[in-house]
């Protein structure tokens, strides 16, 4: 985050934000990502006139406030870089008009929304991911029209589960490495040496570095990176590229190790998105243990899993530990592994389906990618969910390291 | 008397309730002493996360965040009131009355408080304004003035 | 000290803020006074601030309506110059209030006057047999 960078107008659209005591976290995430947060401009004949014209009627009056300022910046009355619209948590009435008023900026302005629904537990660190993304969706648009990686660059991704890089050179990975995340710094070190190493290629050869991940604020610094971004840029330009649906609309699935991540995508650039990371039941770590509990390494359990059907096996929780204690019972009522294996994927789509995919608009093609979308079940459970055909691309566990490598070439001086 | 005033921060009804010798309870009163006590923690209004916490005494944690943090904010008020003036369909009001379910629960708590209530309809004519003024000034007649309360 | 805030809202075709404000000068009080689009909002020590304004209030009974305001005059959290762009929420409420003022004066003149105003019968929902009856009514004309 570069404070010479521009500061960012973002308007902020929300109802009890002040209430739940989270206002201060949301100032400080903005700040942190060299933003200002603006009210727009309404009067009072907006906001009676609102409801009518936008054709929902709610009974909370910052609810018409919401939908009356979104109406501001829609007509142009105000000017801003992106948008953030945020709601309590649990309000039935208030997730609708989020929902409604994200689509209606989306649709009719084409700025940069993100939706989010807090708590009174809701941080500045939550939020700054999110402002991170909608910054630089704001600010770099340049940047993410690059359609081809050129020169000879290197991404790291500094993942919770794994760390992976890549180094590319003209529009090729030339060199991967993939190991699994103990100690930040030095997995990256060991990851990115690997890359190297197959590449044929010295550090110093390198012309510019990129970062991502959990981790890439710290290997950033250590590796002095051109371009530290978070996942969901990168994610969203290293799918679309690695597919070759570059222009247009898809969808990128990403269950991680430690979180999920579902972002629209519109010609490369991510629109709405979201991010989980409650639940550990819709995460890679779930998958993982069923493995360790079928005694099969996490490489084996999707090929498995396709043998399978999940129908055999009841699953009465989504839970890490109960889900998986049901698996464990039905495996000793004489489940088949590969029916177990199959349970498993499927409940982890489901998790991300009633979790994450209600609140995006899910247009093809459908990309997922990460490391669990090898888990060849995943992606097949997907697809039975959502009745669409699910694109793993190839590469798809580096695509950080290898949106990160793309992006960071439009870094080097001409 | 102590009024407690619905919408808290209807300017009409706190005028009129200070003009017939009672003392409002309205929102604007505990907004000011949380930000002129300490200082500006957590600006605008020092509602801090711990706010939607106390809140737990009126609503449980499936209420959003947003309703229990006000909750706390009316907490004073709620407690301290000797009678109270509810405008049914009053003209939108935001901020700390944004919330339309945490003013079916100030409400609700009014009436079940069992304090002397009026009840009455926002006016939209002249003549509507002198029954709601009529009312109300009768209202506030019929209960002890505040000196006397004292 | 007990510090307070007052807004003083001005709807009056005797008064203008600028008297008000020129008074409360003259008062020499020791009072922070903020002219705004609506009227006047004044700081102080609380029964400094009381008293000042009760006698404010009968430069126009009828025209000058006052109530407590939470954020000290000016507060950059709220200040829509600070603020960039938007009211404070508060201030949508204090418009749509403002709307009817003249009509709470003119029923305080009443008041004064010792009328007595009619009681409004409320309207019912109308019963479902008349209603039968209409759509009868209805269908023989057509």
């Amino acid at each position: 985050m570069n404070q010479a960078e521009n500061l960012v107008r973002i308007a902020q659209l929300s109802c009890g934000a002040e209430y739940s005591g989270i206002q201060k976290e949301i100032d400080s995430a903005v700040k942190q990502v060299n933003a200002v947060m603006v009210f727009p401009e309404v009067d009072i004949s907006d906001i009676e006139a609102i409801e009518e014209e936008f054709g929902l009627k709610v009974a909370s009056p910052d609810l018409k406030l919401m939908m009356a300022r979104a109406k501001s910046i829609v007509t142009g009355k105000v000017h801003v870089d992106a948008v953030f619209v945020a709601t309590c948590f649990r309000c039935a009435e208030a997730a609708i008009v989020r929902s409604e008023v994200r689509r209606y900026i989306h649709e009719k302005t084409g700025i940069p929304v993100i939706s989010y629904s807090f708590t009174e537990r809701t941080t500045a660190g939550t939020l700054l991911t999110r402002m991170e993304a909608l910054t630089t969706t704001a600010r770099r648009k340049s940047l993410l029209a690059r359609e081809k990686q050129s020169g000879l660059t290197a991404g790291i991704d500094s993942g919770s589960t794994t760390t992976k890089a890549v180094v590319m050179r003209d529009n090729k990975i030339i060199g991967k490495g993939w190991v699994p995340t103990i100690k930040v710094l030095e997995s990256a070190e060991e990851a990115y040496t690997n890359a190297l190493k197959e590449a044929g290629v010295k550090r110093e050869e390198i012309q510019a570095l990129g970062t991502t991940g959990y981790g890439r604020f710290l290997i950033g610094e250590h590796f002095k990176a051109d371009l530290v971004q978070e996942e969901i840029t990168v994610n969203s330009k290293g799918a679309v590229y690695l597919a070759g649906k570059q222009k247009g609309t898809a969808t990128v699935l990403d269950i991680g190790g430690m979180d999920n991540k579902a972002i629209s995508v519109i010609d490369g650039i991510p629109g709405m998105f979201t991010m989980g990371g409650i639940c550990a039941g819709a995460s890679g770590r779930f998958l993982e243990m069923t493995a360790k509990r079928l005694g099969v390494g996490i490489t084996e359990l999707g090929a498995l899993a396709i043998k399978g059907r999940q129908e055999n096996v009841k699953m009465n929780s989504y839970c890490i530990v109960f889900g998986i204690q049901s698996l464990v019972n039905s495996l000793a009522a004489g489940s088949k592994p590969e029916d177990v294996a199959a349970a498993a994927c499927h409940s982890v789509a489901e998790q991300l389906f009633e979790q994450q995919l209600q609140e995006i608009d899910v247009k093809e093609p459908v990309i997922m990618v990460g490391g669990t979308s090898l888990i060849e079940g995943l992606p097949k459970a997907v697809e039975e969910l959502l009745k669409v055909k699910v694109i793993v691309p190839e590469n798809a566990q580096y695509i950080g390291a290898v949106g990160a490598a793309l992006l960071v070439s439009g870094f080097i001086a001409k | 008397m102590k009024v407690f005033i619905y919408p808290t921060n209807s300017l009409i009804l706190s005028d009129l309730v200070e003009r017939f010798g009672h003392e409002p309870l309205a929102i604007m009163s505990e907004i000011g002493k949380r930000v002129r006590t300490q200082g500006l923690d957590s600006p605008p209004l020092n509602i801090t996360p711990e706010e939607p916490k106390l809140g737990l005494k009126y609503a449980a944690v499936e209420v959003p965040s947003g309703v229990r943090g006000r909750m706390a904010l009316f907490d004073p008020l709620i407690s301290k009131a000797d009678a109270a003036i509810i405008v049914r369909d009053p003209v939108t009001s935001f901020g700390c009355m944004g919330c339309a379910r945490t003013n079916e629960l100030i409400n609700f708590l009014i009436r079940a408080k069992k304090i002397p209530l009026l009840e009455l309809d926002y006016p939209s004519t002249e003549e509507d304004a002198k029954e709601f003024v009529f009312k109300i000034s009768e209202f506030l007649k019929s209960l002890k003035p505040a000196e006397e309360a004292k | 000290m007990d510090t307070i805030t007052k807004m003083v809202v001005i709807n009056s075709q005797k008064v203008l803020p600028s008297d008000v404000v020129i008074k409360l000068y003259e008062s020499n009080a020791d009072v922070m006074i903020k002219e705004t689009c609506f009227g006047i909002i004044v700081s102080g020590e609380r029964t400094i601030v009381d008293s000042l304004l009760s006698s404010i209030r009968k430069m126009d009974p009828y025209g000058i309506f006052i109530k407590e305001r939470g954020l000290a005059p000016g507060e950059p959290y709220r200040c829509r110059a600070t603020r960039r762009g938007g009211a404070r929420p508060g201030f949508h409420t204090l418009e749509t209030e403002d709307k009817i003022l003249p009509y709470i004066a003119s029923a305080l003149k009443a008041l004064d006057k010792g009328e007595i105003p009619k009681q409004k019968q409320k309207k019912k929902k109308l019963d479902v047999e008349k209603l039968k009856e209409i759509i009868k009514e209805a269908e023989v004309t057509q």
